[in-house]
């Protein structure tokens, strides 16, 4: 069985090893293709039926482990799917501008990479824990740290790799020593294992073990700083699959840790109570940085941190909710972080697309140097202008339908008197999240998309090609229709709750289906008003004179592009009642009030995480004090070093004779 | 059906006096005579006749974007009750929704500002997009109060019946109702937040979004600044009429006088904030909320007990 599935992988990474450089693509795509379909046709089986068990095997280390499908792998298989077969198509087109500059074996490489991580994320959510789950994890972490070295040629892309992948494996020691804990508690490292767990022994500390090691790779704050730099440098059909797909990973294990606490109310209350603090904070703490970025695919990272927070946060609503004896609230909460991680998927992705569309024209990602694009970039303008409502969870998109839901649960909680403070706690939070999430992503969109461009290279850009486009349709359709049909969409959730929480699904049927067939009604009547208006509109004006002229500039009449607001000026007002969130490195000299006729000034601002420099600074330097005494004993004297050689033979001896060792 | 027709029409004819008695109030205090009472509809139909003018530096979204301003804004009125009868359309979580329905008119206003390329709007965009994120958390926290009161659900449920209350939660009622008054204040760009007949640029918020919009596209967007006034004027005197007296004859004209004289003695007496005070004024109705709702609980609790 290992064999074969050796001799399989083999083959396949030789498949695209050996095709012609304009082939790996499809080759890759094959591949990814032919996984996607076998994993929808198993997730939907697991949808009409039950579990469905793949193998069985005996691992070295935990005893026996299985592969199989239940309703909660399948809605993650069904993600993974779409973004998998988006991703490598979009990635055709993105990866043609590199191949003159990197060899064939690093395109190769990159496909593997890209093929491996499908594969993995696959696996991850169809294993039972233990071995195969972590083996999983593992090649996971490694298939995208090779993903993100695509540019390896840069600087900063190898340093963020380089910071993604001990950040990775300091999860991965969380989950190792959780596994091994579960292991020598209960006989068996499987998820289905954590109950008994639960049961048996000090619940707490296993849970915050799994959380932390789960929460690296979501990014839950603090763990959140690895995306922002990671983003950035890896390519961005490479950043869709990770922020869209492979961070929800860590969303799986957290809800893999809540289905197992269902039955003890206390525990799912205290666990209730640390999801949903650590995503409120998560949510707000990555959506004000979000509005502070002036680079697009840090902003977009960010935006993902904010994301797991929102998701975190339904999830804390529905266990609590369920602890204080709500169905109702329960099937709330879990549906809508449910169906958030599927839109976060999509507008995500659709999002970092467009991203890459922008950056493989005009070779930067920095906003303040672009605007004006959606004259040149028509159809990725209005994809991107797709995703921004959608993200902003705007009606009449899918991004509303899901935070309506974990809304309706904390209303809920609120008017029925369960968990009042907690409720309006998360309400607060949610409410404050939603509105600056539309002020980081007016910010993006106005300031890449509109306006008149900053700089030359905009002039320059034309529309990507059309397979590209073709890829960044997949998501936006299911974006479409999530928005407008949620009713339909809503079903297939509702069955993953009902697997995940024990409460029957047609609670949550009876209670959603009238409110979101509504919802459907009121977004084609949005529609149908918003065209109706234009076309009156049109109709009126052509009688009129209508003219075109210069953007008005309330007199002034030199006006030029350098005079628009940009991206640090729209934010300024957030920064400053947040300054305390950032610390900011400056580079230059910005303009001084005695300066009458300022001469040309170069003035450079960056805001990073606080949490960066109070995680990364104190132990590098520590790191380094210690280095430096430890180096003092380097003297290059070979005499010396004989004499700590037998310093340390006596010292073994003397401490056998005494009995320490 | 005819309720919820009569329901459309009053709150159409409160959407649409609102702005009168603001200017009537303004007029006597200043010892005017003032202009007629529905100028602001003329100046509206006028606008309506015109022709436009459009940016050479817009695209296709600049001219969309007062639809969908004013088509957002019209469908969250289409759900808002006047006290006890029915609105027009309504559903389980719809509180939600029209919050959600006034931050895509929002969202929709500020991209067209940011389209013209123009500073000044780009300006006026960050201010409204800014006053707008923080004041959010004020409106949810007033409409989860009135949840907690009332048993939520939708609006439509919120206001279905007057309640037999405390007199305590009545003090409370009329906190929220000032908390929403003061959400309008925001909303519709009034003073002491921004000030709409200022003629210095520089300092404007909700007007200097709209500098490059001219004849029907001006006019969308008076009408949606009319309906959104109205859906707080209304929110607030519902709020009030939870507690005193619930009927419609009484909630409607309160709306309108209620909000419009407050609105136009403000504007009276008070100057505009100084820009960057205004963050702090949106927080205090954000405490304020908070803190409103806070007692509300503790009251509730002290009843049950």
């Amino acid at each position: 069985m290992y064999l074969y599935a050796l001799l399989v992988t083999v083959l396949l990474i030789a498949a695209i090893y050996l095709a012609p450089l304009r082939s790996k693509v499809w080759v890759a795509t094959g591949i990814v293709s032919l996984a996607a379909c076998s994993a929808i046709a198993l997730a939907v089986m697991a949808f009409l039926g039950g579990d469905v068990a793949i193998a069985t095997f005996i691992t070295p280390l935990f005893g026996a482990e299985h592969l199989s499908v239940d309703k909660l792998s399948s809605l993650f298989l069904l993600i993974i799917s779409v973004a998998a077969v988006a991703t490598t198509l979009y990635s055709k087109g993105y990866v043609e501008g590199y191949l003159k500059r990197f060899s064939p074996a690093h395109i190769s490489l990159h496909y593997t990479a890209l093929v491996l991580l499908v594969v993995s994320m696959m696996l991850v959510v169809m294993s039972s824990g233990g071995f195969s789950f972590l083996f999983s994890w593992e090649l996971m972490t490694i298939a995208s740290f090779i993903l993100i070295l695509f540019e390896a040629d840069r600087q900063e892309t190898r340093r963020a790799a380089l910071n993604y992948l001990v950040m990775m494996h300091i999860g991965f020691m969380f989950l190792v020593a959780g596994f091994a804990l579960l292991y020598s508690t209960t006989g068996s490292a499987n998820f289905s294992a954590i109950e008994g767990y639960f049961k048996w022994a000090a619940p707490m500390p296993l849970f915050l073990i799994l959380f932390a090691g789960f929460g690296m790779k979501a990014g839950i704050f603090p763990m959140h700083i690895w995306l922002p730099e990671a983003h950035p440098a890896a390519p961005s059909h490479v950043s869709a699959i990770m922020s869209g797909v492979m961070i929800k990973t860590g969303i799986y294990g957290i809800i893999r840790l809540m289905q197992a606490i269902d039955h003890n109310i206390d525990l799912l209350y205290a666990i209730g109570l640390v999801i949903l603090l650590s995503g409120i904070i998560t949510g707000l703490w990555g959506v004000i940085l979000a509005a502070m970025q002036n680079d697009i695919k840090r902003l977009l990272a960010y935006s993902s941190i904010e994301n797991i927070g929102v998701i975190l946060i339904g999830l804390g609503v529905a266990a609590v909710g369920h602890a204080a004896g709500s169905n109702l609230i329960g099937m709330c909460g879990i549906c809508g972080a449910l169906l958030h991680t599927v839109n976060h998927s999509l507008f995500k992705s659709l999002l970092f697309f467009s991203a890459g569309n922008i950056y493989s024209k005009l070779h930067t990602t920095a906003m303040n140097q672009m605007g004006g694009l959606a004259k040149h970039m028509p159809v990725t303008a209005m994809l991107m202008l797709f995703a921004t409502v959608a993200i902003c969870a705007l009606p009449p998109l899918n991004g509303f339908v899901s935070e309506l839901l974990i809304y309706i649960g904390m209303f809920n909680g609120v008017s029925d008197g369960h968990e009042v403070l907690y409720a309006v706690g998360a309400i607060i939070a949610l409410s404050l999240i939603g509105g600056i999430v539309v002020l980081a992503f007016t910010k993006l969109y106005g300031v890449v998309m509109l306006g008149s461009p900053r700089s030359t290279h905009v002039a320059e850009s034309s529309e990507v090609d059309n397979l590209r486009i073709a890829a960044m349709a997949i998501p936006a359709m299911f974006v479409l229709f999530i928005g407008l049909l949620p009713q339909i969409a809503i079903r297939p959730v509702t069955i993953v709750a009902e697997a995940i929480t024990g409460a029957d699904h047609y609670i949550a049927i009876n209670h959603f289906e009238p409110t979101l067939t509504t919802l459907s009604y009121v977004g084609f009547a949005l529609i149908a008003i918003i065209v109706a208006l234009y076309l009156l509109k049109r109709r009126a004006q052509r009688t009129r004179e209508v003219e075109s002229g210069p953007t008005w500039g309330c007199g002034f009449t030199a006006l030029n592009t350098r005079m628009q607001y940009t991206g640090e000026s729209y934010s300024e007002g957030l920064e400053n009642i947040a300054k305390s969130l950032m610390k900011d490195t400056v580079d230059g000299r910005s303009v001084e009030k005695s300066e009458i006729f300022p001469a040309a000034h170069n003035y450079r601002v960056r805001h990073k995480d606080k949490i960066d420099s109070l995680l990364g600074g104190w132990w590098v330097v520590l790191m380094y004090r210690i280095n430096l005494n430890v180096m003092r004993l380097r003297t290059g004297h070979v005499n010396k070093y004989i004499t700590f050689a037998l310093v340390f033979l006596v010292a073994v001896l003397v401490l056998t004779i005494v009995g320490i060792l | 059906m005819l309720i919820k027709l009569l329901n459309t029409l009053l709150m159409i004819a409160v959407a649409i006096s609102i702005t009168g008695v603001i200017n009537r109030t303004r007029a006597v205090w200043a010892g005017r005579k003032g202009i007629r009472f529905f100028q602001h509809i003329y100046n509206v139909e006028l606008q309506m006749r015109k022709g436009a003018v459009y940016s050479t530096t817009t695209s296709i979204l600049f001219r969309i974007a007062p639809c969908v301003y004013l088509g957002a804004a019209l469908l969250a009125f289409l759900f808002i009750p006047v006290a006890d009868l029915e609105p027009l359309l309504s559903f389980h979580g719809d509180i939600i929704l029209v919050a959600y329905l006034l931050a895509l008119s929002r969202t929709a206003l500020i991209l067209a500002a940011l389209d013209t390329g123009s500073s000044f709007e780009g300006m006026g965009a960050a201010r409204e997009a800014l006053y707008g994120a923080l004041v959010e958390p004020a409106l949810m926290m007033g409409m989860a109060t009135l949840a907690l009161f009332c048993g939520y659900s939708s609006f439509a449920e919120i206001f279905s019946m007057a309640r037999d209350l405390d007199m305590n939660l009545t003090v409370v009622l009329v906190l929220v109702a000032y908390v929403f008054v003061v959400i309008m204040f925001v909303e519709a760009g009034r003073v002491p937040v921004d000030d709409p007949r200022t003629h210095l640029e520089l300092t404007m918020i909700h007007e200097v979004m709209c500098l490059d919009y001219s004849g029907i596209d001006m006019a969308m967007i008076h009408i949606a600044g009319w309906l959104k006034n109205s859906i707080f004027a209304i929110i607030a005197a519902n709020a009030i009429s939870v507690a005193f007296c619930f009927h419609w004859w009484f909630a409607a004209p309160l709306a309108v006088l209620g909000t419009g004289i407050a609105i136009g003695v403000v504007e009276s007496f008070r100057a505009r904030n100084k820009l960057s005070r205004n963050t702090t004024f949106i927080l205090t109705i954000v405490a304020m909320s908070a803190l409103v709702l806070l007692t509300g609980f503790l009251l509730i609790q002290n009843i049950e007990i």
